[in-house]
């Protein structure tokens, strides 16, 4: 569905008025219409998390002292992937603007504000769209069945695809540079779930890890969803670090891509 | 690149050293640059597929005054070289930890991600002739890349799969890769592990030359 099908369907109401969050959550369907649009990348990546799961963490389960480590590792691969869906808006973002698409979504009649925060919903919504089958088979496996459980950990992801999305916003607002892109996006990514707690316990990271590790975004968020799901309560700690990194970098984002839009960038 | 394999190296399979014992970092270390080695690799089908698609280059480049088998086999000799460059760091990172930095050795190290390479660009080649979009490309790279990390000996011995499913990792290059770079401080010589490696990395850079001479008809 095009931008232009899209909107003209939000503005159908017979007064012609279209309430903000009808606005913003257009701007935020088409980001998620994306999604499916590509499914090649659906394919791939499920097929990557299938035999990182099922293969390699199976078998190095069996070879680790940690107890229960298939299950620590099953749980933290959802956050990492979450994680690394995230990112992709900011790729969307830079091709926009690269090949001349932003400046025929920038003449809709959206206002900045209301564009700005569709497209972090939109590319936080879709990464929960996209995990949500891995989720459902690790809950399976690990018979998670507390729904409240559940609800907060999926909260917890929520969030944390919240925050790397303005964080992928803020990278392609603020890199001009293609390549630079690529490179710092692809890094960003790595150094935010691999220096984290997700995959593997704190204690078995290297010294000079563990002295980063617990401030990651992906930290605040698997220790959230682990005490969640299986120590069926609320990290408040991580809770409120997993809360300010989306507050930080989703204003963040906005701020500086409103002031690129409006700074004459993009005319 | 480099950045990468630090990570993989110094956060992954340290991490594993942690896990399971010490003597499994250096076990795995060598993945970690065949990975880097393999990702730069298959740069060389993505950039044959954006001349196609993207760029528009490649009837312009078919048009140069080179025959069309030379122009495909210096593509493909580009890729290694490329490749070896990107690992040229890793792969010295590598000799040191396995105590081959100031021998010979070196050489034969080399040689051996140059091997490796050699497939993957091959295979990368192959994969691009064929990919109507880069999705495909992308998806089509990401299962072979699983077969190669996951299906191999990088992290476990092949005799941990299931007994149908051995082969698979018996017969996959960054088994035999792995393995020669393994033999690499023994007392015998890695030559023959090497020569095993040869196979496959040949096999597959013919497959990639076919494949792209066989668009360059199209």
């Amino acid at each position: 569905m095009s931008s232009s099908t899209i909107l003209a369907k939000a503005s159908s109401d017979p007064t012609g008025q279209v309430s903000t969050s009808g606005l913003v959550w257009e701007m935020a369907r088409r980001d998620i219409l994306t999604l499916f649009r590509t499914p090649w990348i659906i394919i791939s990546r499920s097929m990557a998390f299938v035999i990182q799961l099922f293969v390699f963490a199976y078998f190095i389960s069996g070879m680790v002292s940690y107890p229960h480590f298939f299950q620590y590792y099953a749980v933290g691969s959802v956050v990492a992937m979450v994680a690394s869906i995230s990112f992709i808006i900011g790729y969307d973002i830079f091709e926009e603007a690269e090949e001349g698409l932003l400046d025929y979504l920038l003449t809709l009649p959206v206002s900045r504000r209301q564009f700005i925060i569709g497209r972090a919903l939109g590319g936080a919504v879709r990464s929960m769209i996209y995990v949500i089958p891995m989720f459902v088979i690790v809950a399976v496996l690990e018979h998670f069945a507390n729904p409240l459980s559940i609800l907060a950990a999926v909260l917890d992801l929520f969030l944390l695809a919240f925050g790397v999305t303005g964080l992928s916003i803020t990278m392609a607002v603020t890199v001009r540079s293609a390549n630079r892109f690529d490179v710092m996006l692809a890094l960003l990514d790595l150094a935010v779930t691999r220096i984290s707690v997700a995959l593997y316990p704190l204690t078995y990271l290297p010294n000079y890890v563990r002295l980063i590790a617990p401030y990651s975004p992906v930290t605040f968020a698997s220790t959230s969803v682990h005490d969640a799901l299986i120590g069926t309560s609320l990290n408040a700690t991580n809770l409120a670090g997993l809360l300010a990194f989306v507050a930080i970098f989703l204003v963040l984002g906005a701020t500086i891509y409103f002031r690129r839009l409006e700074g004459g960038v993009y005319g | 690149m480099f950045a990468n394999f630090c990570v993989d190296l110094f956060v992954t399979a340290a991490t594993f050293s942690n896990l399971i014992s010490s003597s499994y970092f250096l076990r795995i270390a060598p993945g970690s640059n065949f990975i880097t080695a393999m990702v730069a690799a298959f740069q060389s089908g993505r950039d044959v597929w954006r001349e196609k698609y993207i760029k528009d280059l490649a009837s312009y480049l078919f048009t140069l005054p080179v025959p069309r088998r030379l122009f495909a086999a210096s593509r493909i000799a580009g890729g290694v070289v490329r490749s070896v460059i990107a690992t040229f760091p890793g792969t010295l990172v590598i000799a040191y930890l396995y105590g081959v930095l100031f021998s010979p050795l070196l050489i034969e190290a080399y040689l051996i991600v140059g091997l490796f390479s050699l497939g993957i660009v091959g295979l990368s080649m192959a994969v691009s002739a064929f990919a109507s979009s880069i999705e495909v490309f992308a998806t089509a790279r990401s299962a072979i890349q699983l077969y190669l990390s996951f299906l191999s000996t990088i992290f476990y011995d092949a005799s941990v799969f299931p007994t149908i499913v051995q082969p698979i990792v018996e017969t996959n290059p960054m088994t035999w890769a792995m393995n020669a770079f393994r033999a690499l401080p023994g007392p015998g010589s890695a030559l023959n592990s090497i020569a095993i490696l040869t196979v496959p990395s040949l096999a597959f850079a013919a497959l990639g030359m076919i494949c792209y001479l066989w668009y360059a008809k199209l």
